[in-house]
């Protein structure tokens, strides 16, 4: 009953699509129902139109069953994720980016593309972000060193891509650089 | 974040709801039912609130335990909560599904309060099956190092040193007893050779994601460098141990 081998070296996509599917959202129910208590709180009450907030993973649900609209979070338009990808091919950092945009834009897309406007234009920027972004984690492998390696503004997903060949390659690195030190204190002196 | 709620539990009652019976059953503390007509407080509120609920404690604990090498100081009093928190949603879901004229729109809120402690319980079960998978790997160290014991749960100690003696018994009765006396033994040290104890591998590379400010920690290489707020580095896991032990980083 231990954890079976393929989930041992890291969390899977799904895995983490379950972590962001607790974060809040709005909504925009088109039913109304009591204020009820779940173990992350209590949600509620729904009436309709008033605007509510629930966990993404209860969104999902209303609207799979069209229970509700959800309305997307300020970064999931156009014009935003525009900017964000001219920054991105334009400057040499990472742009800054909510830690666990690629899991949430890949559930809204799912499952309620008919809220967000031109979904087929969200959908081919996030993927230019990415592909930009990938390129500059992969710049980013010839900065690996023994000691720290700092990621600004790296995401969820992002960190669980380069997670095995990182964590490798620096393991590689430590193993190299472990032997020096009792010698070079003789150096020194 | 303390639920203070408590005003709302004398509120009048509407008529039957899931609500209502939730409010007859047992008290317990750590159970926020409220009954909230006011609209807009009880948004802000919920927002508040799922920062930081045993829940998602408990998803941080996971994804530490997921990616530390070692094994971490076991949540207890955490999980006992939410299992709690788990079967009394189960009695309540149990005691509407018992009566016969509820409405639809009841056993919608039945179906979400399912799928939400199957969401609880998932994660739960991944967290004690990935300490289950530390504890039979790294067994005899474990039960060679007392250090390690206060991490455990009474349980799961005592399954660490079960497993690592039924181990120790099979080798001997398969194999070791047949070998010439000097080559029987399984905790030698050779030069060279990995360890035949295997114990967790502390400079292994982790993500570490700053959750406070944190204070200054040491390199491998000697210096000294502090994490912000917000911060992500990948570092090996005994730089990162302590603020790890003391919450002020997570592992992502």
């Amino acid at each position: 009953m231990a954890l079976p081998p393929s989930l041992r070296t890291s969390v899977t996509p799904p895995e983490l699509e379950l972590v962001a599917s607790e974060q809040l959202v709005e909504i925009i129910p088109l039913v109304s129902m009591e204020r009820t208590a779940f173990i992350s709180g209590a949600y509620g009450p729904l009436r309709p139109p008033t605007k509510c907030k629930m966990p993404l993973w209860m969104a999902s649900n209303l609207k799979l069953k069209k229970k509700c609209h959800i309305v997307p979070p300020t970064w999931l338009n156009v014009e935003f994720l525009q900017d964000r990808l001219t920054q991105e091919t334009t400057l040499p950092s990472f742009s800054e980016m909510p830690f666990r945009f690629a899991e949430i834009a890949k559930i809204l897309l799912d499952v309620a593309p008919d809220d967000l406007q031109n979904p087929e234009k969200l959908r081919t920027l996030l993927k230019d972000i990415r592909e930009a972004r990938q390129a500059k984690s992969r710049e980013g492998l010839s900065k690996l060193d023994p000691n720290e390696l700092i990621l600004q503004n790296l995401c969820a997903m992002e960190i669980n891509e380069i997670r095995p060949f990182f964590v490798r390659g620096m393991a590689v690195l430590t193993q190299l650089t472990r032997e020096p030190p009792p010698v070079e204190p003789m150096d020194e002196t | 974040m303390s639920f203070d709620w408590d005003d709302d539990f004398n509120a009048p009652i509407a008529g039957p709801s899931f609500v209502d019976r939730a409010r007859n059953a047992p008290e317990d503390d750590d159970f926020p039912i409220a009954d909230d007509f006011g609209g807009g407080r009880a948004g802000i509120l919920a927002q508040d609130v799922a920062e930081d609920t045993p829940f998602q404690q408990l998803i941080r604990h996971w994804l530490n335990e997921r990616h530390a090498p070692d094994i971490l100081p076991g949540q207890e009093l955490l999980l006992g909560r939410l299992l709690d928190h788990i079967r009394k949603q189960s009695n309540d879901v149990e005691l509407l599904r018992a009566d016969p004229d509820s409405s639809e729109e009841e056993h919608f809120r039945i179906m979400l309060v399912q799928t939400e402690i199957e969401r609880v319980k998932f994660v739960i079960r991944s967290y004690i099956r990935t300490r289950l998978h530390k504890i039979e790997k790294y067994a005899r160290h474990i039960a060679t190092t007392p250090e390690i014991h206060e991490r455990l749960s009474k349980a799961e100690l005592d399954h660490a040193k079960r497993y690592a003696k039924t181990v120790e018994y099979h080798f001997t009765q398969s194999v070791l007893q047949s070998l010439p006396p000097e080559q029987r033994k399984l905790d030698e040290d050779v030069a060279f050779m990995p360890p035949m104890i295997p114990a967790p591998d502390k400079l292994r590379p982790v993500f570490a994601h700053a959750l406070v400010d944190c204070p200054p920690m040491r390199l491998p290489d000697g210096s000294a460098t502090e994490m912000q707020k917000g911060q992500i580095s990948l570092t090996p896991y005994h730089v990162v141990e302590h603020l790890l032990l003391r919450g002020e980083v997570a592992l992502v």
